[in-house]
């Protein structure tokens, strides 16, 4: 059972940081499939936990060929662009967002769709906590849609990448889900 | 003295650009297991299925795949035909923010409007296949929709989305994405 949002927030940092549910390998190679039946209005998916350093973020700089010196030359940001140090990367946080709802879809699920504003700059130091919540779910073509509120809070509950999003899941004894994915017509 | 109405931000010029597509363009390259290795790792997923060949077979893809969206960051690499774009931008400005002009293959033409502050509102993927390795990666840009939006002071503004689409060699779409952007 996953730890609460709210309950999180309450916590110190590194309370938070032990808390962190991101599966490693083998984790998501055994991950057993959640189905339609099993999810409720309400529900809180795992909460995954992010500890950014320089380090990452020079890290996702040099993986995505990304060279703009806010992220990785702190002299630059503080400086020219007057931010308050080097900034966590949006295109690390949209990122994100689709591994975390792979991975709660696994195996035989599917992570269709989601939408998200990017506010607040993120820096070296924050502890983010990527966080869904269901919001409904209805079934259409044998398939379940699960409706989701998502987020990456900070330790201080600053909501950085409000959004939502739509996964598929299937019902228990259903068809598998069609991949390449078919969105039902409307 | 009555205040006169600012003029309307989506002109007839700016409304005729929603549907105005910029050139397919093959990206350069391939998806492949090294670009696939250094962005999985500083994405922090450990997904065995993007690098374990025998784990991989057995699931439902039958093969290793790659993650959502990774194309649209592998589809924007600057070519090696492209000169060195990061040492043009510091010799034209010794100041550069590290970008610089560098020209993207398939840019959309620019919206005309005089708003030039831009701010980014949001984001969109939609997620169809994921990309294997090995895959040529195609991508389209396009302006899929503009707004106007009044701000509080009465000043109209512009809400301009930028949609992408990314297809592999055999026309299967992989993923969509949207951003939009607000023009004050």
């Amino acid at each position: 059972m996953t730890t609460l949002l709210d309950d999180l927030l309450n916590m110190e940092p590194e309370e938070i940081w032990r808390r962190n549910e991101r599966p490693d390998a083998d984790g998501l190679r055994d991950k057993t499939q959640i189905y339609y039946g099993d999810v409720n209005e309400g529900d809180e998916l795992p909460k995954y936990i992010y500890k950014p350093t320089p380090t990452h973020l020079f890290r996702w700089s040099a993986a995505i060929e990304n060279f703009h010196r806010i992220h990785y030359d702190l002299d630059f940001g503080l400086n020219h662009d007057r931010n308050p140090s080097i900034l966590v990367h949006g295109s690390w946080k949209q990122s994100v967002v689709p591994q975390y709802l792979k991975d709660w879809t696994l195996p035989n699920g599917w992570p269709w769709q989601a939408r998200f504003e990017h506010r607040a700059m993120l820096v070296p130091g924050d502890i983010l906590i990527m966080w869904g919540r269901v919001t409904s779910k209805y079934e259409k073509n044998q398939m379940g849609f699960i409706e989701l509120e998502i987020g990456m809070k900070t330790q201080d509950g600053i909501e950085s990448m409000p959004g939502t999003a739509t996964v598929v899941l299937p019902l228990k004894d259903g068809p598998p889900i069609p991949y390449p994915f078919v969105p039902p017509a409307d | 003295m009555t205040q006169q109405a600012p003029p309307p931000a989506l002109t007839p010029e700016v409304q005729a650009m929603i549907g105005v597509s910029g050139d397919v363009v093959e990206s350069w390259g391939v998806v492949d297991g090294e670009y696939m290795r250094r962005f999985s790792q500083a994405l922090m997923d450990p997904d065995p299925r993007y690098w374990d060949d025998d784990f991989a077979k057995s699931t439902r893809y039958g093969e290793l795949i790659t993650p959502p969206i990774m194309v649209s960051y592998l589809a924007s690499r600057i070519r090696p035909d492209q000169g060195d774009p990061i040492t043009a931008a510091f010799e034209e400005n010794p100041e550069s923010d590290g970008i610089g002009s560098v020209e993207r293959p398939g840019e959309l033409p620019p919206v005309p409007t005089n708003l030039v502050r831009v701010l980014n509102a949001g984001n969109e993927l939609e997620l169809y296949a994921y990309p294997s390795i090995g895959d040529t990666i195609f991508f389209q840009n396009r302006y899929s929709d503009i707004r106007e939006r009044l701000g509080r002071d009465g000043t109209p503004f512009l809400i301009i989305t930028r949609e992408t689409r990314y297809w592999n060699q055999d026309d299967v779409t992989l993923c969509i994405t949207r951003a939009s952007t607000i023009r004050r």
